[in-house]
């Protein structure tokens, strides 16, 4: 996946789950859009179905330095990486 | 003078106040000599037991603050014989859900846990920092209302637990609004009931409460317990949305919730008609 993909699948996510549209790829998703601790798990889960496997217990913790969608976005990529080289 | 109860459960104070007004001091004096030596004495060692006892601390903390609940409005029944409590035979059919309810006075999260032995529930960051409160809290598994500073770690855990809590029969108690009301209308909802319900798949059960804040007003020290008053606990609604359809909104759910709690607020609780579902408990 490209990052242009990701970004999309990621913002697509965001309007369908949890009714967040046309957020700024920079917007702190926690004060701007009030994304809390429930979202974020709903969201690990939606990046499990994206990446076809679940994420570890140290991949999950990784998470919570999340704010942006930028952020997000990275996080999937060095997740995917990981992936496609084993 | 004899009291009476009003359409809506609640009547006019009797008269001699100042009699009454003993009465309230003594009886709350009870109560908080209940909350606070009973729990030591009567309840500390079976804490303390379920401390140590191995695996499902929190089921049998969840099960010791029920009984401790339910020990409380049993001597709220035996002392305060002009409040009836008529709870919702339904209620107790209630599994597996978010249970999200209006919320008037403190007596509101007692009643409703002391309905149910397997139950969590959410409280204010602030408590999780008191001395003995913030312990039973945890150990209850009860989740922090924000997950903000050291509480994030355990708001994590019990949010990884829900779903299996849920599943295995258990109810989470909410109160949207967060704070309570004041004038009985419903207040703004926080969404993160509705949210955990998503990430659950939880139905919800819609539970209206009455009269709770004429008992133990917001603000004042003493129960009010010579008024003739009828504590209700009402399930308005079960609902079961479809959580992975392509038309589920969360806001839409939320409003649902709220335009049936009004409904119930704005209809008038008819104490001899009941509803016909109503029972003494």
């Amino acid at each position: 996946m490209t990052r242009s993909e990701i970004t999309q699948r990621i913002l697509t996510i965001f309007s369908e789950r949890f009714e967040i549209d046309h957020p700024g790829l920079d917007d702190d998703l926690r004060e701007v859009h009030e994304f809390d601790s429930i979202d974020a798990i709903e969201l690990l889960r939606e990046i499990e179905i994206m990446l076809g496997s679940e994420l570890t217990h140290e991949e999950k913790r990784q998470s919570m330095d999340i704010s942006t969608i930028n952020d997000i976005v990275d996080y999937v990529q060095s997740l995917a990486a990981v992936r496609s080289a084993r | 003078m004899i009291p009476s109860a009003g359409s809506d459960g609640a009547a006019t104070r009797p008269s001699p106040r100042w009699l009454f007004g003993v009465v309230d001091f003594g009886v709350t004096i009870v109560l908080w000599v209940y909350f606070t030596l009973g729990f030591v004495v009567f309840f500390g060692p079976f804490y303390l037991l379920a401390m140590i006892m191995g695996p499902d601390r929190h089921l049998r903390f969840q099960k010791l603050n029920h009984l401790f609940y339910r020990g409380f409005i049993t001597i709220c029944r035996l002392l305060m014989p002009r409040q009836q409590w008529r709870i919702d035979p339904r209620l107790a059919g209630v599994r597996s859900s978010v249970i999200v309810c209006n919320h008037i006075s403190y007596m509101d999260p007692i009643l409703l846990i002391a309905q149910y032995a397997r139950h969590t529930t959410i409280a204010k960051n602030r408590l999780f920092g008191f001395p003995i409160l913030g312990w039973l809290l945890r150990n209850s598994g009860y989740l922090p209302s924000a997950s903000q500073g050291n509480l994030a770690g355990l708001t994590s855990r019990c949010l990884a637990a829900m779903p299996a809590f849920l599943a295995s029969g258990g109810n989470l108690i909410v109160f949207p609004e967060g704070t309570r009301s004041r004038d009985g209308t419903v207040g703004a909802f926080n969404a993160g009931a509705f949210k955990i319900a998503r990430l659950c798949r939880a139905p919800l059960a819609v539970v209206r409460i009455r009269n709770t804040n004429r008992l133990f007003m917001p603000g004042k020290f003493l129960f009010n317990t010579c008024s003739a008053n009828t504590h209700a606990l009402e399930l308005l609604a079960q609902l079961t949305p479809d959580y992975g359809g392509t038309n589920f909104s969360l806001t839409d759910l939320m409003a649902q919730v709220r335009a049936i709690l009004e409904e119930s607020h704005e209809s008038r609780f008819d104490l001899h008609a009941g509803r016909g579902s109503l029972g003494d408990s």
